[in-house]
């Protein structure tokens, strides 16, 4: 718009005879304003509020209560009378009552031969004697009413295998394998080059992959390593040189050897050859009074395996890890593996037939990781109603209660299937384990950050205030004026 | 020496009508107490639990440098020397998150490209060649603090820049910065408040992804960041206590600014005299603080922390693993995939547990003074309002009468 000029000769105009400056307008715009902003209060409501959607808090408090039942059903075949399973199950009934904690969600029932329909998952003790054997779900001993405080002994160490919780690693669905064969100084010489890992993982491994594919998914991963240097130097003891148990704990140089790959957020086992350099050898364990202990091998609970090699002096230069030694080596790790994995060993007495795992090793494991995961998923789920309870403003997504609802329904899967299967009700678990841990790790659910009232008046009060206050002046001011026009033409 | 430049808050808006507000909300902020009354005795304390060794198998290390810019170049310097310190105590860079705002060693003011140093001889290089910084330059924000610790994160964040702890591990939380009383500011542009670090702690403890944590900070005010803490198992110390700054160590006339902070100097020098294999307590290293030396009150909170810190090493916290197992000889199991389970926990081992469990589980006794501010939220809030209808009463009574 062009600015406007005053011809000559004319005299300035009213304001009040300006078209915008008429009453009617004037209190337009000014009413304008207040609807605006009465009409955005609900939208600054509604993007402001955070969604907090509501959990099904009762049915997790619900769930918490619950535990894990396991049926256990036991077949006596013996050639007496049904006395025998009766004072045998009076036996185990006496250990349960000992020690409930190891017992916890176990219903043992001895079975006579007569009358057992047929279960699934039935244990069976047959008569026999000599060295006690057990094979995929059978037990066989000799079976005397002399001999049955021991035969409940064997079965309470089957059935509930005692464990070291920190040794175990926790449970996860996929777990990565990492192994390292480390030299500390290949430059010193008579170092070792290679390995047949592939050969060794399918002779020593592949079976106990195959045998824990109801419980875990293994990736593997394997590398050869030339210089590895240690933090510290080991002591010297008689024609060796010794690791003492403080040297063992500190052995695993973090800070100098990458001993796995981070491509996935799995959690990884790492299982180490350590290949003393040529000018250390032989390398070994010292016991707690510095003397060379038997063992080259040692774990480091929940983080993995490590074993130590000292190559013979007849060794060529430089040379490849001799088969019988990688057998060995391997071995060890197996059995590494198996203990991190908290894989119940057999009893010393008993003999075994299986080629890796008995049935008995295998169930007992698969019960302690489902108790242990139903116990984990009801207690997140516990913790993220108490925590959206308890934090006010921590938002709670559709994503959130879906998982939180999806969780409960493989909870409620896991009681159904327990009487029924037991891969099953593990997979159930581990499910609803899953799915818990993915609702409370949902990175919506970060809460906004705290701020003190202070804080909030702070930043709005320069804000709406200046904005505000004229507006409120400029109504008042109209009302006053319109006010006083109506008592006017009152008058009139 | 460079006192933490004195900020009451981020009211620093400028505006003529805040200047009101501000004066009424300061005389509110004046009556909060401190806490270090309630904390002062905290070597009497806990007599009773059982103390030893700790239940840990693996440990973990956040680390964290709030500030930017080349005048806090001591504070990067602070946070890689405890970075180099836990790194040789044994903790691997896979578990360590190191968040650095700013990267000294690459700014164009210093003389040294590369290098940052903590001490005016310049001998040892902090940056040296194998440093993973994990959150770098403009990533180190309250928000991905916070995501780190409670491990709420997109799918498609690394694993190294995650926090994979779990109820065995032990965890120590380093913060330096510019702070205030119960904030700390991040980069100049946001902070965090005493507040949000309790509620992450306690939704960490609730998701079992610690056994212990312990946590230092060094900043002004360093003390009241740790009084809103509530979940067990926490042991806390700061610098500096209410009101009280910290202060900076050493310049170095070459770099041309202070290299480190006080507080943080003595610690790491401390900690220079313990090895992987040490025995040293926390209470030593408590009991080295000097507040003539520091020019500050260094407080502990153990209130909340189970053991007695005289049986509390400091590898607990700044070290790798403690435990191992000699197993077996591999020739005693020729088979493939034996069984080579050595020592097995028996029934005592078991108890023991559970009764930590048990112990664990205590409900924690809240001192009366953590709980002041909601109970103080309604007069404090009543304040303001009556500040903010005085206010527009006043400019509402200007408009009125100008008519």
């Amino acid at each position: 718009m062009p600015p406007h000029v005053h011809p000559k000769g004319t005299t300035l105009r009213d304001p009040s005879k300006l078209f915008y400056q008429t009453d009617y307008n004037r209190r337009l715009i000014i009413a304008s304003y207040w609807v605006i902003i009465v009409l955005a209060v609900p939208l600054w409501w509604y993007t402001t509020s955070i969604e907090r959607l509501s959990l099904p808090a009762s049915r997790v408090h619900s769930h918490a209560g619950n535990q894990l039942r396991f049926p256990v059903h036991i077949k006596l075949e013996s050639a007496q009378d049904a006395s025998l399973s009766i004072s045998l199950q009076q036996l185990i009934l006496d250990r349960v009552r000992t020690s409930p904690q190891a017992w916890k969600g176990l219903d043992v029932k001895v079975r006579n031969p007569h009358g057992v329909e047929d279960l699934a998952d039935l244990y069976t003790i047959t008569p026999g004697d000599g060295v006690p054997l057990v094979s995929q779900r059978q037990l066989t001993y000799p079976i005397r009413s002399a001999t049955l405080p021991m035969l409940a002994d064997t079965l309470a160490s089957l059935l509930v295998p005692p464990t070291d919780a920190h040794r175990v690693a926790q449970y996860s669905p996929r777990y990565r394998l990492a192994f390292t064969l480390l030299n500390e100084d290949a430059a010193a010489g008579k170092a070792i080059l290679g390995w047949d890992i592939s050969g060794a993982i399918s002779r020593h491994l592949l079976p106990i992959f195959n045998a824990l594919s109801v419980l875990h998914n293994f990736t593997v991963e394997s590398q050869v390593q030339f210089h590895a240097p240690l933090a510290f130097s080991p002591t010297t003891v008689d024609n060796c040189y010794g690791l003492t148990p403080e040297d063992l704990t500190v052995f695993v140089n973090s800070a100098e050897w990458s001993l796995s790959s981070s491509v996935s957020n799995d959690p990884v086992l790492h299982f180490i050859l350590f290949i003393p350099s040529a000018s250390r050898r032989p390398l070994q364990i010292l016991d707690a009074n510095g003397r060379p202990s038997p063992s080259d091998a040692f774990l480091l609970p929940q983080w993995g395996g490590i074993v130590i090699y000292n190559p013979s002096a007849e060794l060529q230069s430089h040379a490849q890890l001799p088969s019988p030694v990688l057998h060995s080596v391997f071995s060890t790790f197996a059995g590494q593996l198996l203990a991190l994995l908290g894989v119940p060993s057999l009893p010393l007495q008993l003999q075994s037939e299986a080629s890796v795992l008995t049935g008995w090793q295998l169930d007992a494991l698969l019960r302690r990781r489902a108790l242990e995961n139903a116990e984990n998923a009801q207690d997140t789920l516990k913790s993220i109603v108490k925590l959206v309870d308890q934090i006010e403003n921590m938002p709670v997504g559709q994503d959130v209660k879906g998982d939180v609802q999806h969780s409960l329904t493989a909870l409620d899967q896991m009681y159904t299937s327990v009487s029924t299967s037991l891969n099953e009700t593990l997979h159930q678990s581990a499910h609803a384990l899953t799915l818990a841990s993915r609702a409370f790790f949902n990175p919506g659910m970060l809460a906004l950050l705290y701020f003190p009232a202070e804080h909030k008046y702070a930043v709005y009060t320069p804000l709406f205030a200046s904005a505000l206050i004229p507006l409120i002046a400029a109504a008042a001011r109209e009302f006053r004026a319109w006010r006083s026009q109506r008592r006017e033409a009152g008058i009139q | 020496m460079l006192p933490c430049p004195r900020r009451t808050s981020l009211y620093a808006v400028p505006h003529i009508l805040l200047l009101l507000i501000l004066s009424s909300v300061l005389c509110i902020h004046g009556t909060t107490p401190s806490h270090e009354e309630i904390v002062g005795d905290f070597f009497n304390k806990n007599g009773n639990a059982d103390g030893g060794t700790s239940d840990h198998t693996n440990n973990w290390a956040v680390l964290v440098c709030a500030s930017r810019y080349w005048f806090n170049y001591r504070h990067m310097a602070n946070a890689l020397g405890m970075y180099r310190t836990v790194k040789r105590l044994g903790i691997p860079d896979s578990n360590i998150i190191l968040m650095l705002a700013d990267d000294v060693a690459c700014n164009a003011r210093n003389k040294f490209p590369g290098s940052v140093y903590a001490e005016p001889g310049r001998v040892l290089d902090l940056y040296g060649e194998n440093i993973e910084v994990d959150y770098r330059g403009y990533e180190v924000t309250v928000e991905n603090f916070i995501r780190v610790l409670t491990g709420r994160m997109e799918p498609s964040v690394p694993r190294s820049k995650r926090l994979l702890t779990d109820a065995s591990s032990n965890v120590f939380v380093y913060m330096t910065g510019h702070g205030g009383n119960e904030f700390l500011k991040f980069q100049d542009n946001e902070e965090i408040s005493a507040f949000d670090i309790a509620d992450a702690f306690e939704q960490m403890w609730q998701k079992r992804r610690y056994n212990e944590i312990f946590f230092m900070i060094d900043t002004c005010q360093a003390n009241t960041m740790y009084s809103k803490f509530y979940s067990p198992n926490i042991l806390a110390t700061g610098s500096s206590k209410l009101d009280q700054s910290s202060y900076s160590y050493e310049n170095d006339n070459d770099i041309g600014v202070s290299v480190i902070d006080r507080y943080t100097h003595y610690v790491l020098e401390f900690m220079e005299r313990v090895n992987k294999t040490s025995h040293a307590t926390m209470k030593d290293l408590f009991d080295s603080y000097d507040p003539v030396k520091i020019s500050s009150d260094p407080g502990v909170r153990a209130d909340l922390f189970t053991r007695p810190l005289d049986e509390v090493r400091l590898t607990d916290f700044f070290g790798g693993v403690a435990r191992v197992e000699v197993g077996t000889s591999p020739s005693s199991h020729p088979l493939p995939g034996s069984e080579s389970d050595g020592d097995v926990a028996g029934d005592a081992d078991e108890e023991t547990r559970s009764a930590q469990r048990a112990r664990t589980h205590v409900p924690i006794q809240m001192p009366e003074e953590l709980r002041g501010p909601e109970v103080k939220g309604g007069r404090t809030g009543w304040r303001a309002w009556c500040g903010l209808a005085l206010l527009g009463a006043l400019v509402g009574w200007v408009g009125w009468s100008s008519t």
